[in-house]
């Protein structure tokens, strides 16, 4: 299809003017446009700022920034002043006058400050306490008395506010009101009076809430997971990727005496600018969690600590002549999937491996795969702040990739059309048209004729061909249909799988019918390709894919099932059959951090190093592979996945032919590197039979998954206990109102919630969130992420509330 | 001394704050002119008059709605900025209570010059009775066809709508006022991109004052020529000026451009109340740097303030006697800018804050030797260093009190008390 350039994200390029200015005798030359403040930085002049933040539009409220532009009587704000050719610019550090100015509106931010430094979370990293430091006034001229404030008000659960300490910078409304979208900061008042607030009763409910408190300057802002915890000073950091999901945001953690007590966004304009959401920031107790399990067990008469010499044995001897069974999660890095792959393939000698939690047509998984060895192929978060168009077909970004729900809202504000394609409305509303269908009715939509703004949308994008941009999400039926519509506009693909391994584990081949780099296993030469570095691998016929091996398990069909980072009780779209699997095969192997529910089941335990005593390689949604370095070294004797691997091959007297990360990443660099490879046919996909309600079911962003666990403040805040929503014509047909019970069966299961009616969903669904406190939806599903499904009334309506209380006569 | 009165001359006409007493008059006759002429020569005449702002800024008229870009496919809107605020100003006031047409006349002649087909009136939400009478006078003038889908019979249209601000003196501001109109906080915006490009909902905006446009009508009927035979080459026209203070007959009177301020004072202002000493006076309202009587010739316009160091401003002139403690008196008007201070920027919020309280303490006699070279430095580090013009009135007070009245600021402090009270009597038990 389209001629894609040499290296990815080439849509919409444009040639740049410079301009070039002096700054402080220095010639710089950047690009029209530029803030004084920015082409500073580019010759390592730093004007103090407080209300600039490169992400947020200029406001020029703090004055803090003043510089000396000659020719110009006053001074002015650098951060609100755009360079223009030949402009001769001073600083601080060639103006006394500008100097003098900085020093004077210091003087006016601090008169009201509390200077509680020794008790502020910010302090040791603030720059208002820097700025005091570094050229401040050693004494206050300020006699009389402060402003006071009630402290901390709370924001949310998570965000304390101590409108002492603020200096009105503006930063956090701009972010709600700019970057989030969820308005819910306000300045009230004015003058001395003015202060950030929240309406009355309001929560700061947005999944982005956190990025406020690493953009206040000061300590006003604070998240009560971290308040009086800790000082920056006393912290060991590393720099990491987000493991949440697959928006691949660049993190840095911060840990204090062994525990981890807080996560930072670290600015990454090539991925998620400088934000990060809630999920990446609070959910980090996993890892520390007590249930995890730092020494390999084995089953004797209950589940005894050995060696992994003797762990691995184990495990070997029982794969040995085994019919095995591989199940992974979401979370392996790039190195561990690769590794899982070659074990598969060339010791266990089996196909039946699968990472995946939603199977797709063929042709999305290597598309997806192929992405990812091949940029070239590949969306990227800057394609989207170019992308003239872009749709989005079955994803609920803010809930399922939050930092691609916030680029796609960079892409509105830049003008992009975006049109989202989806059972229920997303939280894009504001800024993009929504065409709600019921799932697997998305390719029905999308061959046109059935809403015509979208029509219209697809038009537009086959007229942009390759600088539109199509983004598929994992609703069933969902990415063939996207992939079609691509296919036959010229648009750039992807498909977004929301875990942050999912990507990785494609490119490497944890997959039943693709190898490493997208190869078809069943493909004579690609598989050849293979063998050059694999040597010998299993057969070609297919491998089962994730239900199919579960299913197989659980009659009988499997002797071993393997499953690295994965509970397939939480996991698998049928709980009941999940738990038949794990009883009815020989051996359970269990590779991760902890037990969980499968204590009963696992025959041996591998104690896998979670990602933050980890080096090694993420990728993205786009296919973007980030470096991951160790915050410390692994708990306990856990090791890396990809060296548990190894030592399985090794205990069954097989060489996976790599001993360290350098040698494992040579041999990957063969296999995962860009190769000539024809795109996968689409066959058009059958729309799926109508039920007359269907039920429908993804995590939100906040859920009972393992990985948010212990985070009270994060599910106070976020968290909602499980609901089904429903379309008014649905529910007043079966006398349902917003907030009554309803009783859902499906083939597998009932269950009993509270109704929302809605008139932001398809008519035809019911959506029911994969995981909230009160209902596991896969304990009703069959196989699948859809459902036939039946709702009826659970209680009788309320009654007309009595008029009064007993008072009344 | 006699001034040709232009926006006054039908104060003593009752009937000219109704449609039939103003077209009976004359009135809307320079709509009828302004209809048959194109935009440009619209502007072209109003450019020609020399006309200036006369909400203080004095920037020239017709070049400001020359700015106005047409072929943006977005909408052109005026806004009439009725949000006379200025501690001391009420002529805007008078001058829409009694011949509120002027106003709509001039208004419409301005969006027929830009091609607007919706004005906005933006009164200050304490005029509330101004407000009923203007909403009086644009039904009225609907009714008679001046405004609406025909305007004068043009086959333009021209809709009005009146919006009341919420008691905001930054909403004066023009950008401040935008957002309020909007819906927005009322705090001034970023410029560039200036409203002339990007304005109310982001559309090229012309903001007028009322008096401004209230010259418009003239402007068209009479012809530029006309308009600068009174006033200066700079400053043509005449202009309403509000004496208040120490004087005889405060009020609000209407002369050429030029004229001294002791004819003001003297012959309009009936001269100091009962024989008093002129002490300080601003010229145009508490934001323009205050004057004493020294500066009694100072002739009023845009140049003559500008070289004695201050400015015309909304031409509200204030008057203070020997009586008067300028300490109190800037305490009062500084005072007054800490509390419309929008809180947006530092040095405006912070600044004004501070030197309200420092001011406070000199006058209730507990200054410091230190707090005259503190206010010293708080007038310069406010002044230009704000986001907007606010917080420069707050300087112009700080720092003019000073340069004239350094001594009776340093007397507060010698004394521990204000030369111009009584000084405390302290009781002691016995």
């Amino acid at each position: 299809m389209s001629s894609a350039p040499s290296s990815g994200g080439a849509i919409g390029r444009t040639k740049v003017d410079l301009v070039t200015l002096s700054i402080d005798g220095n010639e710089v030359t950047v690009p029209k446009g530029t803030l004084i403040i920015r082409a500073a930085e580019q010759v390592g002049v730093e004007i103090p700022r407080f209300c600039d933040h490169p992400y947020l539009a200029p406001a020029g409220a703090c004055r803090q920034c003043y510089v000396q532009i000659e020719g110009q009587p006053k001074l002015a704000t650098s951060c609100t002043v755009t360079v223009a050719p030949g402009m001769i610019v001073a600083t601080q550090n060639t103006s006394e006058e500008v100097r003098e100015a900085q020093v004077a509106n210091l003087e006016f931010l601090l008169l009201n400050h509390p200077l509680d430094c020794p008790v502020c979370d910010r302090g040791g990293e603030c720059p208002l306490q820097d700025q005091a430091l570094a050229f401040g006034p050693g004494e206050s001229r300020f006699t009389e008395a402060k402003r006071v404030y009630p402290k901390p008000i709370p924001m949310s659960p998570l965000i304390g506010l101590d409108r002492e300490r603020c200096v009105l910078c503006a930063r956090c409304t701009r972010f709600c009101d700019e970057i989030s979208g969820d308005r819910f900061l306000e300045l009230y008042a004015r003058g001395a009076g003015e202060r950030v607030s929240i309406a009355a009763g309001e929560d700061l409910r947005s999944p982005f809430s956190g990025n406020v408190v690493q953009i206040c300057p000061v300590g006003a802002l604070t998240a009560t997971p971290y308040r009086f915890v800790a000082r920056p000073f006393d912290l060991t950091s590393a720099d990491s990727v987000c493991r949440h999901c697959s928006a691949g945001c660049n993190v840095r953690v911060d840990e204090r005496r062994g525990d981890v007590v807080r996560v930072l966004a670290r600015d990454n304009p090539e991925v998620n600018d400088a934000w990060i959401c809630d999920k990446g920031r609070f959910a980090f107790l996993h890892d520390d969690a007590p249930g995890r399990v730092t020494t390999p067990l084995v089953r004797d008469h209950g589940l005894e600590p050995a060696s992994f010499g003797e762990a691995l044995l184990q495990v070997a001897d029982a794969c040995r002549q085994a019919r095995v069974g591989v199940l992974a999660g979401g979370r392996l890095l790039d190195e561990d999937a690769y590794a899982l792959s070659k074990l598969a393939r060339t010791v266990l000698r089996t196909n039946d491996l699968d990472h995946r939690r939603m199977a797709q047509p063929l042709a999305v998984d290597r598309r997806a795969a192929l992405s990812a060895v091949d940029r070239s192929r590949a969306v990227t978060y800057r394609d989207l702040e170019r992308a003239p168009v872009i749709l989005v077909v079955g994803l609920d970004a803010e809930q399922e990739v939050p930092i691609l729900h916030l680029r796609l809202r960079k892409a509105a504000a830049r003008g992009a059309r975006i049109v989202v394609v989806h059972p229920r409305v997303t939280r894009l509303r504001d800024v993009a048209e929504h065409v709600v269908c019921p799932p697997g009715d998305e390719a029905r939509v999308l061959g046109g004729g059935v809403d015509a703004r979208l029509d219209d949308a697809l038009a537009a994008v086959r007229a942009a061909a390759d600088a539109a941009a199509i983004l598929a999400g994992e609703r069933p039926g969902a990415a063939a249909a996207a992939l079609t519509t691509a296919a036959a506009t010229g648009a750039r693909f992807a498909y977004v799988t929301r875990r942050a391994g999912d990507r990785g584990a494609l490119a490497a081949g944890v997959h039943p019918t693709l190898g490493p780099g997208g190869r078809r296993l069943d493909d004579a030469s690609a598989r050849a390709e293979i063998e050059t570095v694999w040597g010998p691998v299993m057969a070609a016929d297919a491998g089962r894919d994730a239900i199919d091996i579960v299913r197989a398990a659980a009659a009988h069909e499997l002797d071993v099932l393997y499953l690295v980072g994965v509970d397939p009780l939480r996991d698998v779209p049928d709980a009941a059959l999940a738990r038949r699997a794990l009883q009815n095969v020989e051996t359970v192997v269990v590779q991760s951090l902890e037990l969980g529910d499968l204590e009963p089941f696992a025959s041996v335990f591998l104690p896998a190093a979670s990602l933050l005593e980890r080096d090694g390689h993420v990728s993205d949604w786009e296919g973007r592979s980030q470096r991951v370095r160790p915050l410390r070294s692994p708990a306990g004797i856990s090791r890396p996945d990809w060296e548990i691997f190894a030592g399985v091959a090794a205990a069954a007297g097989a060489d996976l032919g790599f001993e360290t990360l350098d040698e494992l990443h040579d041999e990957m660099g063969r296999l995962l590197a860009p190769h000539a490879a024809t795109d996968e046919p689409i066959e058009p996909e059958t729309p799926a039979v109508r039920d007359e309600l269907t039920l429908c079911t993804y995590p939100l962003l906040i859920d009972e998954g393992r990985m948010s666990e212990g985070t009270a403040e994060l599910k106070a805040a976020l968290e909602e206990p499980a609901f089904a929503e429903m379309h008014p014509s649905d529910a007043s047909a079966r006398g349902l109102a917003d907030g009554l019970g309803a009783r859902l069966r499906t083939d597998a299961g009932e269950a009993t919630v509270a109704v929302r009616v809605t008139e932001d969903i398809a008519p035809g669904t019911v959506f029911v969130p994969f995981n909230q406190p009160g209902l596991a939806a896969n304990t009703l599903l069959s196989g699948a992420f859809t459902a036939a499904v039946t709702v009826e009334a659970a209680d009788e309506p309320e009654p007309a509330v009595a008029a009064a209380g007993g008072d009344a006569a | 001394m006699t001034t040709e009165a232009r926006l006054t001359r039908n104060w003593g006409n009752p009937e000219a704050v109704g449609i039939d007493g103003y077209v009976a008059a004359g009135g809307y006759e320079a709509l009828r002119t302004a209809v048959g002429m194109t935009d440009a020569d619209i502007v072209e005449q109003v450019k020609a008059s020399g006309l200036r702002g006369r909400g203080g800024a004095g920037f020239p008229t017709g070049m400001k709605w020359g700015f106005v870009p047409r072929d943006t496919g977005k909408p052109t809107y005026v806004v009439v900025n009725f949000d006379e605020s200025e501690p001391g100003t009420c002529n805007n006031r008078e001058l829409v209570e009694r011949e509120p047409h002027r106003l709509l006349e001039g208004t419409a002649i301005a969006a027929l010059a830009i091609g607007c087909e919706t004005a906005f009136l933006y009164v200050r939400g304490e005029y509330l009775w101004q407000s009923i009478v203007l909403e009086r006078a644009v039904k009225e003038a609907y009714a008679k066809g001046f405004l609406g889908a025909d305007v004068a019979g043009s086959g333009k249209r021209i809709d009005v709508v009146l919006h009341r601000g919420a008691g905001a003196y930054i909403c004066g501001e023009e950008t401040a006022l935008l957002n309020s109109l909007e819906g927005l906080r009322g705090q001034p915006r970023l410029r560039p991109p200036f409203p002339a490009v990007e304005g109310l909902y982001a559309s090229p905006t012309v903001i007028n004052n009322v008096e401004t446009l209230m010259n418009v009508p003239d402007i068209i009927a009479r012809g530029a020529d006309w308009f600068r035979e009174v006033g200066t080459e700079k400053s043509p026209g005449t202009k309403m000026v509000t004496i208040s203070g120490k004087v005889e007959r405060p009020g609000n009177y209407e002369i050429a451009l030029g004229t001294p301020f002791r004819s003001v004072l003297e012959e309009l202002g009936g001269g100091m109340l009962g024989g008093g000493t002129l002490k300080a006076w601003t010229p145009g309202g508490s934001s323009t740097p205050m004057l004493t009587a020294a500066h009694i010739d100072t002739a009023l316009d845009y140049e003559s303030l500008a070289a004695a160091g201050s400015l015309l401003g909304t031409a509200a002139i204030m008057v203070m006697d020997e009586t008067d403690c300028v300490v109190d008196c800037a305490q009062r008007m500084v005072a007054f800018y800490a509390h419309e201070s929008c809180g947006k920027c530092t040095p405006c919020r912070e600044g004004s804050w501070w030197a309200t309280r420092v001011l406070e303490r000199l006058e209730d006699g507990y200054g410091k030797p230190a707090d005259v070279p503190l206010m010293h430095d708080m007038g310069k580090n406010t002044l230009f260093r704000a986001f907007c013009a606010l917080a420069d009135g707050t300087a112009a007070v700080i720092n003019s009190s000073l340069q004239h009245f350094a001594e009776e600021y340093e007397e507060h402090v010698r004394l521990g008390r204000c030369p111009l009270r009584e000084a405390p009597v302290v009781e002691v038990a016995s």
